[in-house]
């Protein structure tokens, strides 16, 4: 360990000055490269030809900076001052060719630094570059993952809405197991048992316990917080599970839901758990439309069908009192609502949901009064990348 | 219980209605099941007793929609209310328009079954009522019209010779008169026949 802890410093010294050597070296090398052509060259004219030496300086500097700039400036001029300007192999200077010498340091003096400015520039405006892309991917992974929340608690008060319907429909089921079971009893425990009734009703214990679980099982997953997973799927099944846990609102709340769903749709890849949202908030929604509105015709329509664009279009229609066109062109964005305790996210994150599945949501106006809203999902698969 | 006694399932959720018919059955009850209101109608009530046990949340008419509805169309008939998610309002508007019970699902045996007694109970009382009120309406359908007035004044308390000071009668004619209604209505005392006068005022009123 001690050992160690010693040559540490000087290692890491050797490691620091090394790429530091590295760049005075190169400006030396530049210096020389540019001293041999010039050399070469300069039989074939009638001045000095001393432009190779800019050329070195300007690259001393942009890879060295201004150390390795000046370096290569003051090597310049001792070289073209002994080697170039008459009179030659001589460190003077002739009178006729000061203004000449004076004029090729100052301009080797400039080279070097617009060389070495440029050059940090450029490296500033990089770093700077990389700093915000690592604040925008910073900032894109807090943005989904608060988008995520958002859609976990948009869904959790949507399911709050339904809990009297959640309770209505493992109530069901759970009535249907607690009776059947006590009805097993009574038909094994009677002077002369009958074991079919009693096999019968175990039958229907089973039955109606698997339907409990598998509602729970929808429940839960729309209550997971989990990362988006895409599958492929039938819309229709889809629509089908998501109403078994709407129908019982819907009856509470007297509002009849009429589903007319297009068979044998092409399967699309999609989160489950997301899509199932979209149409709940959709259809929840819907039934608020028709539950303030006034009129008798308390219906919706619930629709699945496909496009000439290979798109599944999925369609909500309310017979409601409708939106006023401005209200409806804000309705997807955050934190509009109309309702007295909404917070206004449920529709925005359904927006998002279905643009993260390259689809888009629309809404218009019913001809025949209320509202219309649908998105659309296309099934290609390439178009559905994650 | 009787053999005639006869219970009725409506609900439109299959796990229930198969269970509260198979339990029924399984305590020697006859039971039928329906998935709503409609096809119980059709049906009409049996002339035998009987109950009903019927969900409050059914699609289109609600329980107690259809609990208004039986009363409209005169069906009498004793309700069980079994429901998903039982609120006070809703069990005391029920208990009040007549139900014999509202239970919460998923109920216990004991509730379902002594709800369901009860109900029979009931409806007994209430045929063998109807009975007895459809031969006193067919006994007092015998008597004339002098009769008649005889017997309303007797049951109001007036004495045999303010009747016949009133009707412009002689008292021992009236005495014949209050003999043969006595004789035909089959009433034993004044007391009773009083009582059959009152509920004859009351079916009637109905």
């Amino acid at each position: 360990m001690p050992n160690s802890t010693s040559a540490m410093p000087r290692r890491s010294l050797w490691l620091r000055l090394r790429p530091l050597l590295a760049l005075y070296g190169a400006a030396l090398l530049f210096v020389g490269v540019s001293f041999l052509l010039t050399f070469l060259l300069q039989r074939f004219f009638p001045y000095p030809f001393l432009f190779f030496f800019f050329g070195a300086v300007m690259a001393s500097a942009w890879f060295g900076g201004t150390g390795p700039g000046l370096l290569s400036v003051v090597l310049s001029t001792v070289l073209v001052d002994y080697f170039f300007v008459p009179p030659f192999n001589s460190f003077s200077v002739s009178p006729s060719a000061e203004a000449y010498f004076g004029a090729f340091v100052a301009c080797a003096v400039v080279a070097s630094w617009v060389s070495s400015s440029k050059k940090q520039t450029e490296q500033a405006l990089v770093q700077a570059r990389n700093d915000l892309e690592l604040r925008v991917s910073e900032r894109t992974a807090a943005l989904m993952q608060t988008q995520g929340e958002l859609a976990h608690l948009s869904r959790m008060l949507s399911m709050a809405e339904l809990t009297a319907s959640v309770v209505h429909e493992i109530g069901q089921p759970l009535t249907g197991v607690v009776t059947n079971a006590q009805a097993c009893l009574e038909w094994l425990s009677s002077g002369a048992p009958n074991v079919e009734k009693a096999r019968r009703s175990a039958d229907g214990i089973v039955r109606d316990s698997t339907r409990a679980v598998m509602v729970l099982e929808r429940i839960r997953s729309l209550f997971r917080k989990s990362p988006p997973e895409k599958e492929w799927l039938n819309i229709n099944d889809i629509i089908a599970e998501m109403m078994v846990l709407v129908r019982d609102e819907a009856r509470r709340r007297n509002v009849q839901i009429h589903i007319l769903l297009e068979q044998s749709l092409p399967p699309v890849r999609v989160d489950r758990v997301q899509i199932q949202q979209v149409i709940l908030n959709l259809v929840v929604n819907a039934m608020d439309a028709v539950n303030e509105s006034v009129a008798e015709d308390k219906r919706i329509f619930l629709m699945s069908r496909k496009n000439r664009h290979d798109e599944l279009v999925i369609r909500v229609e309310d017979c409601g009192v409708g939106l006023p066109a401005e209200l409806r062109e804000k309705m997807f964005e955050p934190f509009f609502t109309t309702k007295p305790h909404g917070i206004g996210v449920g529709l925005s994150i359904t927006r998002s949901i279905v643009e993260a599945h390259k689809g888009q949501i629309t809404a218009g106006p019913r001809p025949q009064g209320g509202t219309i809203v649908e998105f659309t999902l296309p099934f290609h698969a390439e178009d559905t990348d994650d | 219980m009787t053999d005639s006694d006869m219970v009725f399932v409506i609900d439109d959720d299959e796990s229930v209605r198969d269970a509260v018919t198979n339990l029924l059955e399984a305590v020697n009850l006859r039971a039928q099941a329906f998935a709503s209101t409609e096809e119980f109608f059709r049906r009409g009530r049996p002339e035998t007793s009987c109950c009903l046990v019927l969900d409050l949340q059914l699609p289109g008419t609600t329980g107690l929609q259809f609990q208004q509805s039986l009363r409209r169309a005169q069906i009498e008939v004793p309700i069980v209310f079994i429901t998903a998610y039982g609120d006070i309002p809703t069990a005391m508007r029920a208990v009040k328009a007549g139900a014999i019970e509202f239970l919460t699902k998923p109920f216990q045996k004991e509730d379902l079954l002594s709800a369901v007694y009860r109900g029979l109970e009931k409806d007994r009382a209430y045929l063998q009522n109807c009975a007895e009120n459809a031969t006193m309406q067919s006994r007092f359908a015998d008597l004339t019209n002098r009769e008649i007035e005889v017997m309303n004044l007797v049951t109001e308390g007036l004495s045999n010779k303010e009747i016949a000071w009133k009707l412009d009668l002689s008292e021992p004619t009236v005495k014949i008169h209050r003999s043969r209604v006595m004789q035909k209505m089959q009433a034993g005392s004044l007391p009773e026949l009083v009582r059959m006068a009152d509920r004859l005022r009351q079916t009637s009123r109905q």
